[in-house]
Parts: structure tokens; C-alpha cells; sequence
């Protein structure tokens, strides 16, 4: 596979996604050097027991105290999956629609490349962010054994893949929406509002009795709302989440193939 | 009949309701320089997408190198050179980046023709693209389409900010070009660019094809510019009424003619009025151009 273009949009992102990284991991120190010190506050458990609904607004459901009900309260539920799609829904974007705007995407259209080439190679630089984004956390997450938490390097592992997969999602929908309007604005709002309304529907189900069924319509759910970093995931959370991803990618190459290119 | 290197028939290219290109039919022989000539927003730069496989023609159909412009983009892609109208850089790569990035796209090997042809248009290459004048921009871009020797080039306004002595460089690079067996199809709104390197030239308004044919053709058939001087001023009207003459200026006891039509009569008619001296020549092509550019004609619309 040619790999020209990852390394070019990877060049291009290089501090933006070192911003991230460096943003996110220093987080995730803190986080996991804050545990020892909440990890016999009953008061906190008790506290969100009795206001589930802003707690499930936060995506914390369960006790915080432990070391799953931390990570996921602090982290996954919430502060790593926004980052996480900061990043791609930014660059799913831009990546299109964006360098199309810019006048840059025409250098690589009239390369000997099919299109399909293109998203293909697009998609990839975007799944290696978000894999440096994930690993980079995980890593930090790694480090908390020597504060007392014991989440299994298992579950760590396995969250944070379908952490960086619901990133994928909502990137390559992003650059679906890009590629179809050739407009970065566009693709920027709808895949947001997309995002934010599918982390609602995962959130707010555990307390909202009308809202539970449709739970799982939302990637949230399948990724890190289904107690994935206690339980770790399963099988059906990655078929899900990688269903999702190709059926992103076969939008996405069906839009660009369309698009005139200015 | 050879393949042409490039040939369109019957392309247009409509954006909701505007027709951009209309009918287009175009036929560029290998070998030459074939000059794309119209006014800001007349079509040039769709009709290049629309070669280039970027958009997808209204209707008809474009032939690139034999190849279908639409189906086969990427042989296309691999035996053309292409320099973008607007041409846009990465802003944080250098020129070097730009040319590294092009030559390894391309599978380039050998890079001494990039390099020889950074140091004729003096390229900066170790400074960012934002940085970089409109000037050297373009000079970047003309490297990055003619580094690898590509049979066809497709050259949207590419003089546009280079100064006179790159021009000149531009001038002989193409002429080298084309020694060399290959193609260059050169898009310009630039007469006197496009009059001095072109083989052929087509000229393009509001969308629609209005000339097509050699520089030498078209200058040949001009009209007639005749300029007369009396010894006592003349009354125009009379040759006015001559068949396919118009007076375009009367200065005292001098006129100026542009014929159409016939010269004998005019001669006769500028014979009995006393003559002192008497000037025939083509119009200038600018002219000519002008007068092409000038009257739109009806349904026309716009646009690059």
C-alpha cells in the first residue's frame, strides 16, 4: 500500500496530535496519581448514588471508588473519548473537505493514486493517531499499578482499542460528510452534533427508562458505556465498532469518487 | 491520424445554473504548444478539472493521451505534469519537503532534473511555503510539474508572478519541452505569453469555444487596418457606405479604416480624395482578442 499521503497528513498533524498526546497523558498522571487518595471515600460513591442523573450526564455509573468506577468516571467515560474525537472528527474533516477548501487537495488527486487510494490512505493516518492517542494513555494507565490500581492490563488494552475504533467511527463518518458536501464547516458540525448526541443517548440510558432501549443505536455504547474497562470488551463491542468503521469507509470512498475536486 | 494528446468533444460542465463550459470540442496534436487562451472566469481552469478526471463533465467526454479522462485518471495522472491556477503549498513544509514529497509520490529515483531545474528557476528551498513571495510558490510548482519528465504538461497561468527574467526561463523550458517529442498545453489569459510559445492557440469566452487555430492563421485574417492622410480633411461617410468597412478614428485631415471586406473599392475611394499617405497592415492580435473578449455572447454565463 502507498503510504505517501499518511506520512504527509501525518507531517501536517504532527503537532497538533504531539498537543493532544502530551495534553492527554499528563491527565492521566494525575488521574492515576489522584486514586490512593479517593480510593476509601465512600462519601463520593455516595454521593453519586443518590444524583445518577448529572453523574450519567458525566458517564459515571457504579461506585467511583474502585479502580474500574475511577478510570471510567475520570477517563474513559468521558475525558479520553472527547479528546479522542477532537482529534479525528478534526481531522476527518480536514482532511477532505478541508485540504479541498484550502486548494492543497488537488496536488494529491492529480498524483497516480485512485481515489479510493486516497481515503484509504486518509483513514489509516487517521487510526494511527488516534492509536498514539490511546497507547499513550494506556501507557499512563499502565503506571497507576504503582498507585494502587488494579485494573488488568487486559481491560486497559481492550478499552483502549474500542476507544481509538469510536474515534474512527465518528472520524470517517466526519470525512464521509466532507467528501459528500465538500464543505470542512459542514463535516465539522454534523459529525460533532453526531458525536454529542450519540454519547447523551449511551449516558443518559442508564437513567432514563425510554432512552434505555435505543442504548444501542450509540457507538458510546459498544465502546466505553457498557462497563468496558471493568468488564474489558467483547466480542460484539469490536464487531459493532469495526462495522461501523467500514461502513464509514465504504461512504467515504463512495462520496470522494463524486466530489469535484477544485 | 496520430492519438491526440488531448481531445474533447462536445465537454460541458454545468454548476446549478451556470454553464461554465458549453460544448466544447478540442483537439491539441502531440508535440506542441497549444495555447488556452479567455479572460478571467471563462472556462479555462473547469475545462483543465474536467481533463485532469478532478470533475466529472455535465456532458461529453475528454480524452486525455488516448486515455478517458474519467476512467483511466491515474495512467493520466502518471504521463502529465499538472500546475494548479491558484496553486496552494503545505504552509509548514519547505520546498524541499514539497519537492521530497512530489519525486517519492511519483516514484522519482533519480532527482538531478529536479535539482537542475531548482537551480534555473533559483528555487528557495529551505524556507516554509507561508513564507514563501507568490513568486516562488509558482516556481516550486513549475518544478514539481516538470521534474519528471512527463509526456504531457497542463499549465494553468503559469507565469503568474514570476519576474521577467523567470519568464524568459519558463519560455525556454517549454521550448525545451517540446523539442523533446512532448506536449505542453499552456492556459493563460496572457496574449503575449501564450503568442510567443504557442503552436496553435484555442480562445474560450463565457464557457464557449470562439477561436481555435495558429497564431499565423489568426493574425492572417484580422481585418485590415488602413490608415490614410489627405491634404484637406474628408467626409468619412463616404467610406462608411463601403461594404465591410467601419471608420475607428478621424484626426483632422487623417482617418483610420478597419476593412472587412474587399480592399480594391476602399483604395479607389481613398484615391479620389487627393491621398499624401496611405497605411495597410493586419490588426494587431491583441486587437482581435479584445474584440473576441469584449461581446458576449447570448446565454453566456461565467466561470473558472
Amino acid at each position: 500500500m502507498p503510504t505517501e499521503i499518511i506520512r504527509l497528513d501525518l507531517s501536517l498533524r504532527r503537532n497538533s496530535l504531539l498537543g493532544y498526546t502530551l495534553g492527554m497523558a499528563v491527565y492521566t498522571l494525575v488521574i492515576v496519581a489522584l486514586y490512593p487518595a479517593f480510593e476509601h471515600s465512600n462519601s463520593l460513591d455516595k454521593l453519586i448514588e443518590d444524583d445518577s442523573t448529572i453523574s450519567a450526564l458525566f458517564g459515571v455509573t457504579g461506585p467511583i471508588s474502585t479502580s474500574g468506577g475511577w478510570l471510567n468516571g475520570n477517563l474513559y467515560a468521558n475525558f479520553l473519548p472527547l479528546l479522542m474525537l477532537l482529534l479525528t472528527i478534526g481531522y476527518g474533516a480536514a482532511a477532505l473537505a478541508g485540504q479541498d477548501e484550502d486548494g492543497t487537495l488537488c496536488l494529491i488527486a492529480t498524483l497516480p493514486r485512485r481515489r479510493a487510494t486516497i481515503v484509504l490512505e486518509k483513514a489509516a493516518a487517521m487510526a494511527l493517531q488516534a492509536a498514539v492517542l490511546a497507547a499513550a494513555v494506556a501507557a499512563c494507565v499502565v503506571v497507576g499499578r504503582w498507585f494502587d490500581l488494579t485494573t488488568t492490563l487486559g481491560s486497559v488494552v481492550s478499552i483502549s482499542a474500542t476507544t481509538l475504533l469510536l474515534g474512527v467511527d465518528f472520524g470517517l463518518a466526519t470525512m464521509a460528510i466532507g467528501a459528500s458536501t465538500g464543505s470542512r464547516s459542514l463535516a465539522l458540525g454534523t459529525g460533532t452534533a453526531l458525536a454529542v448526541s450519540s454519547y447523551l443517548l449511551a449516558s443518559l440510558a442508564s437513567v432514563v427508562s425510554w432512552l434505555h432501549p435505543v442504548r444501542y443505536a450509540s457507538p458510546f455504547y459498544w465502546s466505553v458505556a457498557n462497563n468496558q474497562v471493568i468488564d474489558g470488551a467483547r466480542l460484539g463491542d469490536y464487531a459493532v465498532l469495526t462495522a461501523i468503521a467500514l461502513a464509514g469507509l465504504y461512504a467515504t470512498v463512495t462520496a470522494f469518487q463524486r466530489l469535484d475536486i477544485h | 491520424m496520430s492519438t491526440a494528446a488531448i481531445e474533447t468533444s462536445s465537454l460541458s460542465k454545468t454548476y446549478r445554473a451556470t454553464r461554465a463550459v458549453v460544448d466544447l470540442f478540442l483537439r491539441v496534436e502531440p508535440g506542441q504548444v497549444f495555447g488556452y487562451l479567455g479572460p478571467n472566469g471563462a472556462g479555462k481552469t473547469t475545462t483543465i478539472r474536467m481533463l485532469l478526471g478532478l470533475q466529472r463533465p455535465s456532458t461529453g467526454r475528454a480524452a486525455v493521451l488516448g486515455l478517458d479522462a474519467q476512467v483511466d485518471s491515474v495512467e493520466i495522472h502518471r504521463r502529465i505534469g499538472y500546475l494548479p491556477g491558484e496553486l496552494a503549498l503545505y504552509p509548514r513544509l519547505c520546498g524541499r519537503q514539497h519537492i521530497d514529497l512530489f519525486a517519492r509520490a511519483r516514484g522519482v529515483r533519480d532527482r538531478s532534473f529536479a535539482l537542475q531545474l531548482c537551480e534555473r528557476f533559483a528555487v528557495v528551498l529551505d524556507r516554509p511555503a507561508r513564507e514563501l513571495s507568490k513568486g516562488n510558490r509558482q516556481k516550486l510548482g513549475l518544478v514539481a510539474a516538470f521534474m519528471h519528465r512527463p509526456e504531457l504538461l497542463i499549465l494553468d497561468e503559469p507565469t503568474s508572478g514570476l519576474d521577467p527574467l523567470m519568464q524568459d526561463e519558463f519560455e525556454r523550458l517549454v521550448r525545451e519541452t517540446v523539442a523533446d517529442g512532448r506536449t505542453v498545453f499552456l492556459s493563460s489569459h496572457e496574449l503575449d505569453e501564450v503568442q510567443r510559445l504557442a503552436d496553435r492557440v484555442a480562445i474560450i469566452r463565457s464557457g464557449r469555444l470562439v477561436a481555435s487555430d495558429t497564431v499565423e492563421r489568426l493574425r492572417r485574417n484580422t481585418p485590415l487596418r488602413v490608415e490614410a492622410r489627405f491634404r484637406r480633411p474628408v467626409d468619412p461617410t463616404s467610406f462608411a457606405k463601403l461594404a465591410g468597412v467601419s471608420v475607428t478614428a478621424r484626426d483632422g485631415d487623417g482617418i483610420t479604416l478597419q476593412v472587412a471586406g474587399p480592399l480594391a473599392p476602399v483604395l479607389t475611394e481613398i484615391a479620389s480624395h487627393d491621398p499624401l499617405d496611405v497605411l495597410s497592415r493586419h490588426a494587431d492580435l491583441d486587437e482581435l482578442f479584445l474584440e473576441l473578449y469584449r461581446d458576449p455572447p447570448p446565454e453566456a454565463t461565467h466561470a473558472d
